[in-house]
């Protein structure tokens, strides 16, 4: 089949991080792989990402700013034409460091933070960070930069959805991203303590109903986890279809967990061109379209929706990456959600940190 | 509290939240607004003019009492008149005219901005689901029409002496109908509000219709805002199809959106696009409805910047 357009281009410049939060999206295994692609790897990789018809760069990791050749990087990606955007936990870049990124073309900003307030989301980091984020964030709005807050959400920060929406109105930040942990790479080890109850998710969702009400600004996104919202998530905007990552090592993945599934071949950018990566690796065509969907999703109305859910979920928790999403409650094994919903109920294990 | 308590309260809610106080009626009455922020209150106010009649005979309908009723009819007639030709929303109509706006588009509703009908129709609704009371009560701005009346009427004469004071008739009969339309409906309501619960109840359907009149002037105020393209946006012609990009985000608008989002320009209102796209597209109905739906939802995904309300 002939390949879409890509619009997207996930930049993973490194897995290397300060943080070590316990729902990380990196893979379990991240010290296996090394910053292998260099500036100029990285610059024709822009290149051939806006031939392509990329729009956007998210420049990301790990921790993009670890990187010596930051600046480099955001000036080719903005050569390129592409739309750059810089995804950042905050503590390492300093201020001159900021401006210099800005002059080089940076466009906009997403900031993590873990939790409303310091204790709470240090806890979660893993190292002190807070302070220094909330700086960074200055910073940012002194640039006029765009700038998005993301919080990954789940059991132990969900009740405090108010607040974290009041220190975004503080912030002055544009956008709130209201992300509700996703159930893999890390977060999936650490599921039991980070699930949230339905009660809990039905109550933040209120919060963010009376944030909206309030006022306009930030505009807010808060989707339900589909965990608990009975239907998959459209992963990625379907698989192979609006946005590829490119990972520290130069593997092409149509998603960050992608190369958790065995068995499937990525090209990568130090041997191919990104346009054959993305075109004809097998691995990036397994999922494409729908011929590989089976029932139900094969003849469900909502398959253009949700495009069949997300391939490693299904992996992950049914043992078959072809598997109808186990999230969607007209699955096969959607048990398999139904029992982890429960057994996290009744668990308070400790969170164990990336390290 | 006393009926004398009780007036008061109702007075004191007028002098703190009728619109007298709002920064677009200020503005007017000290000549500061320009003829297309004028135009525009003429042609949005006709809405909420029309409303009136509907919202009256709601209340007739929730009304056993004879004598009542022939009191209340009569405001139906004030505004409809006895023949076709006459009556207040003619004289809004002679107004619109003596401002520069046609008589027929005014007629049509059709550039009605979204805000202004949203407030106008909830006003329609409070009456319709609330009973004759709160009703009546609702209707007690009127107690500081009067007054607004003569303002309007003086700053009118002296600041705007483009408008022809011959459309200034419709204010001139308000000046004799507000003050006894209030009293009627003031007597009503201190004779039926006796109980504290019905005078709470009176005094907030009396706050509400300050916020339905002051949200009115809102809106006039926010198709003022001058839209243009947010400084964040990076515009992008892809085979003659416009690609909006933006943090996070990219917009494909129609060649119809197309169209709207290049007379963004900071300089022109959003009255002003609607008004453009209607010269160039006089077959197409309800054009200016459309235009505003599309330029909010273009500010809500942060393609067009937030503006600040003109003052």
């Amino acid at each position: 089949m002939s390949a879409p357009r890509p619009y997207n281009l996930i930049a993973e410049l490194t897995y290397r991080c300060p943080l070590r939060c316990a729902y990380c999206s990196n893979p379990v295994a991240f010290r296996g792989f090394p910053d292998a692609l260099g500036t100029e790897d990285w610059r024709r990789v822009f290149r051939e990402a806006a031939a392509l018809g990329v729009v956007h760069v998210g420049l990301t990791g790990g921790e993009p700013t670890l990187r010596a050749d930051l600046t480099e990087l955001v000036g080719s990606a903005a050569e390129a034409g592409l739309y750059t955007h810089l995804v950042t936990a905050g503590t390492t870049l300093a201020r001159d460091g900021l401006a210099r990124l800005r002059a080089a073309g940076l466009r906009s900003v997403q900031l993590s933070v873990q939790d409303a307030e310091a204790a709470a989301s240090d806890a979660v980091a893993g190292v002190p960070a807070f302070e220094r984020k909330l700086a960074f964030a200055a910073w940012v709005r002194a640039e006029s930069l765009p700038l998005t807050l993301n919080v990954v959400l789940h059991r132990r920060n969900l009740s405090r959805v108010a607040e974290i929406v009041a220190l975004a109105r503080e912030l002055g930040v544009d956008r709130l991203e209201l992300a509700n942990a996703q159930y893999y790479g890390w977060a999936l080890v650490n599921r039991d303590a980070l699930l949230p109850t339905r009660a809990q998710l039905d109550e933040a969702a209120m919060a963010v109903a009376r944030a909206r009400r309030e006022a306009p600004r930030p505009e807010i996104l808060f989707v339900l986890p589909d965990y608990l919202a009975g239907r998959p998530k459209p992963c990625m905007g379907g698989w192979g279809r609006r946005m590829l990552v490119v990972t520290p090592d130069g593997r092409v993945l149509p998603c960050h967990a992608a190369a958790s599934i065995p068995g499937l071949v990525f090209g990568n950018v130090r041997t191919d061109s990104l346009a054959a990566c993305w075109a004809e690796a097998p691995g990036m065509n397994a999922f494409r379209g729908e011929a590989w969907m089976p029932e139900p999703c094969r003849s469900c109305e909502e398959r253009a929706r949700d495009f069949g859910g997300c391939r490693c979920q299904a992996f992950q928790l049914v043992g078959d990456a072809a598997a109808t999403d186990p999230a969607c409650d007209l699955a096969p094994r959607h048990d398999l959600i139904e029992r982890a919903r429960r057994d996290a109920q009744d668990r308070e294990p400790p969170l164990v940190l990336r390290g | 509290m006393s009926a004398a308590a009780f007036e008061a309260r109702l007075r004191r809610i007028g002098a703190e939240r009728y619109h007298h106080l709002h920064p677009f009626n200020l503005r007017m009455h000290a000549g500061r607004l320009s003829r297309e922020e004028i135009q525009t209150w003429v042609r949005n106010r006709y809405y909420y003019q029309t409303r009136i009649p509907i919202k009256d005979g709601l209340i007739l309908s929730k009304a056993a009492d004879p004598d009542f009723r022939r009191g209340w009819v009569r405001r139906i007639r004030d505004h409809d008149g006895d023949a076709k030709g006459s009556g207040g929303l003619e004289l809004w109509l002679a107004l619109a005219e003596a401002v520069g706006e046609g008589r027929r588009e005014v007629e049509s509703l059709d550039d009605v901005l979204p805000g202004v009908r949203a407030t106008c129709d909830d006003y329609v609704r409070f009456v319709e689901s609330h009973d004759l009371l709160e009703s009546v009560a609702s209707s007690l701005t009127e107690l500081f029409a009067g007054d607004i009346m003569k303002t309007r009427i003086e700053a009118f004469e002296k600041h705007y002496p483009w408008v022809d004071t011959a459309g200034l008739r419709y204010f001139r009969s308000r000046t004799q109908q507000a003050p006894r339309d209030a009293a009627e409906g003031l007597r009503f309501v201190l004779e039926h509000a006796v109980r504290p619960e019905d005078q709470d109840r009176c005094a907030a359907a009396l706050e509400r219709k300050c916020e339905i009149l002051w949200r009115l002037l809102d809106a006039i105020e926010a198709g003022h805002a001058r839209p243009r393209l947010s400084p964040h946006a990076q515009l992008r012609d892809e085979g003659g199809e416009l690609l909006v990009v933006l943090p996070e985000r990219a917009v494909k608008p129609s060649a119809s959106g197309r169209e709207i989002l290049e007379l963004c320009d900071g300089e022109r209102s959003a009255v002003a696009i609607a008004k453009e796209l209607r010269r160039r597209h006089p077959d197409v109905g309800g054009l200016a409805g459309d235009v505003y739906e599309f330029l909010a939802s273009m500010q809500r995904l942060g393609v067009l910047a937030a503006q600040p309300i003109p003052r």
